[in-house]
């Protein structure tokens, strides 16, 4: 009897071992997969700003965007994963922070350890999110070195302060305030969205884009369906963005990056509900399917904040508003004389922001753990604020040192010619180009209601 | 050269190349370091180049 007991015992313990392992290498798998797939984000934006650029700097824009990528990843090993987990308390790096030194015997293969990589490859993808959202709105103009030194200090630095202080357990934002981003509205798509707008401001717009009465014209896409399928693809991988934003707890019920208990169900009511509001309410306001699938991804981010508790006709009201509101913001940018090519800082910083605010009206009381304040829109104002503060500041500096140094912007001369023939040793279209019927409008009058 | 940190796998955690010799991995680190500050100066270079003779 003690024997078959001892033997029970014996066996129990080593199903519980099983069963823990195949947890924990669940849930590495889940983030695998993630990452795969947020990488579509990446090659949608490289698709998207590729078509919104004419024939002569295709390749330009897709190589500025396949080097960002390239770039964050080796400096987010560097730094980029330290920044998120020492500096949670605001600018002094908190001690356990050392984990993520690039030299600490976690950043690299260890059998011990199955979470440290797989989450660091999801965040990496994360910092490259926001260098691509940064990377469409300089198109045409921007010179190489500048724009990498740029993308590094936004996706390897700025956003991941910001996820420091609000997108992570004990960040201040959240301890202090409540902040309540689990989609991340404000701490990627505000902080990149604001990093770019700073940029331009210092990086001008593209030759010929303005007249010298202020008045605007139109700088057309070479290829506005190759846009439209980035813009598409950016949303497949959106679904591994926000799969990567919750956390599989092996046994246990998934919480978000709060603690706080969720369903990956509640994120897929709610994301879908709000990208098809934004299809919507851009088709409403401006008839054109270049804004209709932006629409999709201001609809996701309008709701994003709140994507874990929302009823999910709330999430697609607030898409439908994001999609109205967002292209009109486009327009004043063009009107202040601001060259956005492709709309990211209304798209990204204002769809963020509408994400952002709207979860302290409509997810105000939920409660946070640990004594921590409850969501209140007292708490996603300063959070708004704070993020849109820490993307334009840094933005609008670094941009403007690169610029003092000549770094920053591409000679008008060379613009006029076209980068490819200047930098890049191949042809986009070497055979033939024929250009289409061309619809000769401005932005601002593309987002008047059509007949 | 015996690159790697342990003699057996059984127990074994940090299984990374150099692991147990911190020098080697910081020798390591600052030449990928290296190569991506250095990336950029020649991507400057580059540039400047590119322009000049257009």
């Amino acid at each position: 009897m003690e024997q078959e007991l001892a033997a029970l015992t014996e066996r129990l313990a080593a199903l519980e071992s099983a069963s823990a392992m195949s947890g924990t290498i669940n849930s590495e798998i889940f983030y695998w997969w993630c990452t795969a797939l947020m990488i579509a984000i990446h090659a949608g934006f490289l698709a998207y700003e590729m078509g919104a650029s004419r024939v002569k700097n295709v390749l330009a824009s897709g190589i500025k965007n396949i080097l960002a990528f390239a770039f964050m990843v080796p400096t987010f090993y560097f730094f980029g994963w330290y920044i998120y987990l020492a500096f949670y308390n605001g600018l002094i790096p908190a001690a356990d922070g050392a984990a993520g030194l690039p030299w600490d015997l976690s950043m690299g293969p260890n059998l011990a350890d199955n979470a440290t990589g797989i989450f660091w490859a999801a965040f990496t993808l994360f910092a490259a999110t926001t260098a691509s959202i940064f990377s469409g709105a300089v198109i045409e103009r921007i010179q190489t070195a500048g724009f990498l030194i740029l993308a590094i200090l936004l996706g390897s630095v700025v956003w991941i302060l910001g996820g420091a202080w609000g997108w992570h357990p004990t960040g201040w934002l959240t301890v202090k305030f409540g902040y309540h981003d689990v989609g991340a509205a404000g701490v990627v798509h505000m902080v990149a969205g604001f990093f770019a707008l700073g940029v331009l401001l210092n990086l001008g717009p593209r030759v010929g884009k303005f007249n010298p009465d202020g008045s605007a014209n139109a700088i057309l896409a070479h290829n506005i369906p190759f846009t439209i399928t980035g813009l598409m693809l950016i949303i497949v991988g959106f679904f591994g963005f926000l799969g990567g934003c919750i956390i599989y707890m092996p046994g246990e019920q998934w919480i978000n990056i709060y603690g706080q208990p969720t369903t990956l169900s509640a994120f897929a009511f709610n994301t879908l509900m709000g990208m098809a509001g934004g299809i919507i309410g851009a088709w409403v306001k401006t008839r054109d399917p270049f804004w209709m699938m932006s629409g999709a991804l201001i609809g996701i981010f309008a709701a994003a904040s709140g994507l874990d508790v929302y009823y999910p006709p709330v999430a697609f009201v607030l898409g439908t508003f994001g999609g109205f509101v967002v292209p009109m913001v486009a327009v004043q940018l063009e009107r202040l004389g601001i060259d956005d090519a492709v709309g990211a800082f209304p798209v990204h910083g204002i769809g963020g922001l509408i994400g952002v605010v709207s979860c302290g009206i409509f997810a105000a009381g939920y409660p946070n753990i640990d004594g921590m304040p409850p969501v209140s829109l007292w708490g996603q104002i300063v959070g708004a604020v704070t993020m849109a503060l820490l993307g334009f500041v840094p933005g609008f500096a670094a941009s403007y040192v690169l610029k003092v140094f000549g770094l920053l912007r591409v000679p008008d001369h060379i613009q006029e010619k076209g980068l490819d023939i200047v930098k890049v040793p191949v042809s986009a279209y070497p055979e033939s180009y024929t250009p289409g019927p061309v619809n000769v409008v401005t932005p601002a009058a593309a987002v008047a209601p059509a007949e | 050269m015996n690159t790697s940190p342990i003699e057996s796998w059984e127990g074994a955690e940090a299984v990374f190349t150099f692991a147990d010799k911190p020098a080697i991995l910081i020798l390591f680190l600052l030449l990928a370091v290296a190569i991506t500050a250095g990336t950029i100066i020649i991507a400057a270079v580059h540039e400047k180049h590119a322009y000049s003779s257009h």
